[in-house]
């Protein structure tokens, strides 16, 4: 195809004013610039290497185009419009004009993306991993023990109501020679150490094979945990561990901390398909990396009291050896707790060298705390005939 | 003036092009981890604005990608000291207040403080609507000349939030005021050029639009007394009588009937608020879009997609059942896996865009028309608006609009 000739009808708009201009346009006689030709104005002159045209437009059969200038809007563009509907004149000007869908960036535009996405980027960081967990750990020691404790008594309550089926009946098992071995387990742990919170030891009967340390010094213990612990010296091991979290104020740390940092990983992700997955996934290995340091430095809590107890460690490496088969499927940094399997090895490599050991308590209070639940009033059970 | 003289809006969009480059952009978006979102919303944008015309003249839209680039990492600056601070400030305080619960029930409201959050969040998911709506405007252009908004966001976010308050208490009767009062705050600070748009009538009429809301709700109140009745009457043993069949049967239709009746709400109160909108004094506005045709995209659209997603999890759930479990759960199986799912959302995203969002849009363009377009010519160019954050609060928050 050859170069048009004569002139083509298109539509302008000044970008001062609304109005639809009816305009002839022509390329210029040196063969430079399109040459605008209005009805009662001077003709305009569009340098041919300055012309620009709209992208990602739905009609194939209309070129609206533009001029490169260096004005202060969102892209350096001239407000004019030139909308072309003459097919062979459409054809000429993509054909001939290869700069015409160039996008002009701005000098300076390189470095105001780099300030802010690093500006960006030392928020999060700093807000995630210095503000905020110095400032929940400030908090957590600001908080006034009464309102940990009705804190902790309120988690308490929802963990119960969680794992019961019928939220009317107390779970909480309460036979009297179970309870003075938990108080005897508890008080060889401890002795005249101040842990800053009034201990309050509970057991659920529920057959979880788990314990939790909850706000203002209350422990829970469920029974399934009673049940697994092959001796009392297990079950002295991960209370070590879990009076480790209260006396690091651990349950209050971390609630605070989670607390500050909830959406913020969801605003740096935005509105990005899938987005609230990938957050939560985040949120979660964020979480994780926080609290296996805390449960890291528990079990050396833990193996401090055991050892000034004179309690043997061996059965705590036991206990993680058993339940590594089912934890360690997990690769650590998905998880809330470092390995099983390097928590036995140090439980192992610390009873090594403690050898003059005493069992917690003897073979009878033992069978009275495996029996803590025993008689407690449970839900009838259904009558078969 | 002739307002009998009128020019008609017109949508042509293609499926097959739009499906293309959403499709395209929105894998782009994987790649770059996200960060092309805001690139490729620009040129779906582009591409919208350029399939409507009015008479002879299409929008255009003007923003650009690497200015919502740089207006998100702004809010996330923002957003993440002020979240950091007044979340963890929220909670702190709320541990000051919290009891041993005694029932259940008090054991819920204390988790309430868990979601405290919310209530940092909440005014701001609004104020990201404004500036997103302000931001928009400023980058449409219709016969070269800007739309503009002002600068008056926070005076919309306590409007809003003392009218949802209001139509909350009063049990949703004055939803038709909060409607039309928000409606006029955003009419009546939105520009065309020189020339401002106001919104006239008044919020009273809106209620013959809420009519098929509240026999709906009528119809669900209806099966509870109902359910009552035949409880009160049943003799043991006969569990299923006439009496609860009816009410289940009424309760379906009235829950039916409410969901119609929003549409209806949303469809009829956008004609009446459309038709008593003025431009520059002289130029007005006529909209019929209809609440059948608007059910009908909604139905359609969610039939081809969910037919799709069915076939598509299908293939991507015999895929990952066929590794074996060591791969699958390794590293580098999550992230295939990742990565698969990833670009069948994408592709469901570029199919909602084409068979949900698009018909709509063309469905409310093609029934709108421009009364006394003469009017028109007399409007000047406005000042070039900065545009806030563009968008960048509103992507931050994930407020979710379409396009």
């Amino acid at each position: 195809m050859t170069e048009p000739s004569g002139t083509v009808e298109a539509a302008f708009f000044d970008g001062e004013t609304a109005k639809r201009q009816v305009v002839g346009i022509a390329p210029a006689t040196d063969r430079l610039a399109l040459m605008i030709l209005r009805e009662d104005a001077a003709p305009l002159r569009w340098p041919f290497d300055r012309l620009r045209a709209l992208r990602d437009q739905s009609d194939k059969g209309r070129l609206t185009l533009t001029v490169a200038a260096d004005t202060e809007d969102e892209a350096p563009r001239d407000a004019a419009r030139l909308v072309i509907r003459d097919k062979a004149a459409i054809d000429w000007i993509l054909r001939t004009r290869p700069g015409l869908m160039r996008r002009d960036i701005r000098p300076g535009t390189i470095r105001s993306v780099a300030l802010w996405l690093s500006a960006a980027a030392a928020a999060v960081v700093v807000m995630l991993y210095v503000i905020l967990p110095a400032l929940a750990d400030y908090l957590a020691d600001h908080l006034p023990v009464e309102s940990e404790v009705a804190f902790g008594k309120s988690v308490m309550k929802q963990i119960e109501w969680m794992v019961g089926e019928d939220d009317r009946i107390d779970l909480r098992c309460t036979a009297p020679s179970g309870l003075d071995a938990l108080d005897k387990m508890k008080t060889r742990l401890i002795r005249d150490r101040d842990i800053g919170y009034d201990l309050s030891l509970t057991v659920l009967d529920h057959e979880m094979v788990n314990a939790f340390a909850a706000p203002g010094g209350q422990i829970v213990i469920f029974r399934g945990l009673l049940d697994d612990a092959e001796s009392a010296d297990e079950v002295a091991a991960v209370l070590g561990h879990e009076i480790g979290h209260v006396a690091a104020r651990d349950p209050t740390r971390l609630a605070l901390r989670a607390a500050g940092s909830a959406g913020i990983l969801s605003v740096v992700l935005g509105d990005i398909t899938g987005g609230t997955v990938i957050a939560a996934a985040g949120d979660h290995l964020m979480q994780s990396a926080y609290t296996r340091d805390a449960e890291a430095a528990a079990d050396d809590f833990a193996l401090t009291l055991l050892n000034d107890a004179r309690i043997d460690t061996a059965p705590m490496a036991g206990f993680f050896d058993r339940i590594a088969t089912m934890t360690d499927q997990v690769p650590e940094y998905l998880s809330s707790h470092p390995l099983s399997a390097d928590r036995a090895r140090h439980a192992r490599a610390n009873a090594a060298t403690h050898m003059s050991t005493e069992p917690i308590l003897s073979a009878a209070e033992w069978q009275a705390l495996q029996s803590i639940c025993d008689g407690r009033a449970r839900p009838n059970p259904p009558t078969s005939e | 003036m002739n307002m009998n003289d009128s020019l008609p809006a017109a949508y042509f969009g293609k499926k097959g092009a739009l499906f293309a480059l959403a499709l395209k952009t929105s894998l782009l978006t994987i790649v770059t981890l996200g960060i092309y979102r805001f690139w490729a919303k620009t040129r779906i944008r582009k591409y919208v604005w350029s399939s409507i015309t009015v008479g002879e003249d299409a929008l255009e839209y003007t923003g650009t990608g690497l200015e919502k680039f740089l207006g998100f990492l702004v809010a996330v600056v923002i957003l993440a000291i002020y979240l950091g601070f007044v979340q963890l400030g929220l909670f702190f305080l709320g541990l000051h207040f919290i009891a041993e619960p005694q029932n259940q029930r008090e054991a819920l409201q204390q988790i309430a403080v868990f979601y405290i959050s919310l209530f940092a969040v909440a005014p701001l998911i609004v104020f990201a609507r404004y500036r997103a709506r302000r931001y928009i405007l400023a980058r449409t252009r219709f016969r070269g000349i800007r739309f503009g908004m002002d600068k008056a966001a926070w005076g919309y976010v306590w409007r809003a939030i003392v009218h949802s308050l209001v139509t909350l208490l009063t049990l949703g009767l004055l939803l038709p005021r909060q409607t039309f009062n928000l409606e006029k705050y955003l009419t009546d600070h939105s520009h065309f050029g020189d020339q401002s748009f106001v919104q006239g009538g008044k919020w009273t009429a809106l209620y013959p639009a809420v009519k098929h809301i509240l026999f709906g709700a009528g119809l669900v109140l209806l099966s509870v007394v109902v359910s009552i009745a035949a409880n009160a009457l049943a003799g043991p043993g006969d569990r299923f009588s006439a009496g609860v069949i009816a009410a289940i049967v009424a309760a379906i239709g009235g829950y039916c009937w409410i969901i119609f009746g929003y549409v209806y709400y949303s469809v009829h109160s956008f004609r009446y608020l459309t038709a008593h909108k003025l431009l520059a004094g002289t130029v007005g506005f006529v909209a019929l879009p209809r609440t059948g045709k608007v059910i009908g995209i909604y139905v359609t659209g969610l039939l081809i997609i969910s037919v799709v997603a069915g076939f598509i999890f299908g293939v991507i759930g015999g895929v990952t059942a066929v590794f074996p479990m060591s791969i699958s759960v390794s590293t580098a199986g999550y992230i295939v896996i990742a990565v698969l799912y990833l670009g069948a959302l994408a592709m469901l995203g570029a199919l909602s865009l084409v068979f949900i969002t698009q018909p709509m849009i063309a469905h409310f363009v093609d029934t709108l028309a421009v009364r006394n377009p003469a009017g028109l010519d007399s409007v000047r160019q406005r000042a070039y608006d900065k545009g806030a954050d563009a968008g960048g609060f509103a992507d931050a928050l994930d407020v979710g609009a379409a396009i």
